[in-house]
């Protein structure tokens, strides 16, 4: 039984518990500034991310794992230009 | 098909297993831009509730956090459904892929009802700029999850039928990476949809 629970997975369950508790402070606590909030949640969900990532998916597990990780840090990168450049261009500007 | 090299585990076999394992992470880079692009319209129609409800008023946590933890809980099931995989475990393997799929259909019926229940409350996809977006956003992961419920059924009856091999390990592999996406952006929802909205 115990070989079906390997310490890595039930690790990372326990980290993304903890990261969801550690998201939710910022509805539990009134009086926190929007700045440190929005910091709060951006941390908790890109650490989230990373744990289903590396512990749970494995990404550096193979030897191509140099072309994984390009690509999905370029998707990210794309990703990330399109939200902040949306922003910038459509609610930054008019505030 | 390529001879099996057996040093590695079963779904990488083959060079066409290989290959087949990365094209989806290439598929899944594409994925990340899909939802990139609907968070980006999301987040510059957020403030656009016209006559509608703004999201301070629609948003109720309760079903939300069941939605967390169920999705969470159910990617740490399929992670060690592939590790019972991978040590030769099918029997245990085919166990955690249910309870997956299982998790997974509570998961969408939640988000159902939470759906029923904005619906009911007069605040449709065409209420508003900011309806139209977030029902845009949580529907198309919605839609995602509902795809993966039948894809994960369709691998389990095969691998029930041939049994576990490098193909079908392959597809169980592949589909895992498919779920631990899902739940990946499940949680950027939930921090910026949700939790940002109730701010």
């Amino acid at each position: 039984m115990k070989e079906l629970f390997p310490k890595e997975h039930v690790m990372g369950f326990i980290g993304s518990l903890v990261l969801t508790l550690a998201a939710l402070t910022v509805v539990m606590f009134k009086g926190m500034s929007n700045g440190v909030a929005l910091t709060i949640l951006i941390v908790t969900a890109a650490a989230q991310a990373l744990v289903q990532l590396v512990l749970f998916m494995h990404i550096g597990e193979t030897e191509d794992k140099k072309s994984l990780y390009i690509t999905i840090i370029y998707s990210v990168l794309v990703g990330l230009i399109t939200v902040f450049g949306t922003l910038l261009a459509m609610v930054w500007g008019y505030m | 098909m390529s001879k099996e090299n057996k040093s590695v585990p079963l779904e990488y076999s083959t060079e066409e297993n290989e290959l087949k394992i990365f094209g989806f992470w290439v598929f899944l880079g594409a994925e990340i831009l899909l939802f990139a692009t609907l968070f980006s319209v999301y987040f510059a129609l957020v403030d656009r509730t016209g006559s509608g409800p703004i999201g301070k008023e629609l948003f109720e946590l309760p079903p939300v956090l069941v939605e967390t933890f169920v999705l969470l809980t159910s990617s740490f099931l399929i992670g060690l459904g592939v590790h019972a995989m991978r040590i030769g475990r099918t029997k245990a393997m085919i166990v955690f892929y249910i309870l997956t799929l299982v998790l997974g259909a509570v998961f969408l019926g939640v988000e159902i009802n939470e759906f029923l229940t904005y619906i009911h409350d007069g605040a449709t996809i065409q209420t508003s700029a900011f309806m139209s977006s977030l029902m845009t956003l949580l529907g198309t992961h919605g839609a995602h999850v509902t795809f993966g419920l039948l894809w994960g059924s369709g691998i389990l009856l095969q691998i029930k039928k041939r049994g576990l091999n490098a193909k079908t390990a392959n597809k169980a592999f592949i589909f895992s990476l498919y779920w631990h996406f899902l739940d990946v952006v499940w949680i950027f929802i939930f921090s910026f949809v949700y939790l940002k909205g109730v701010l």
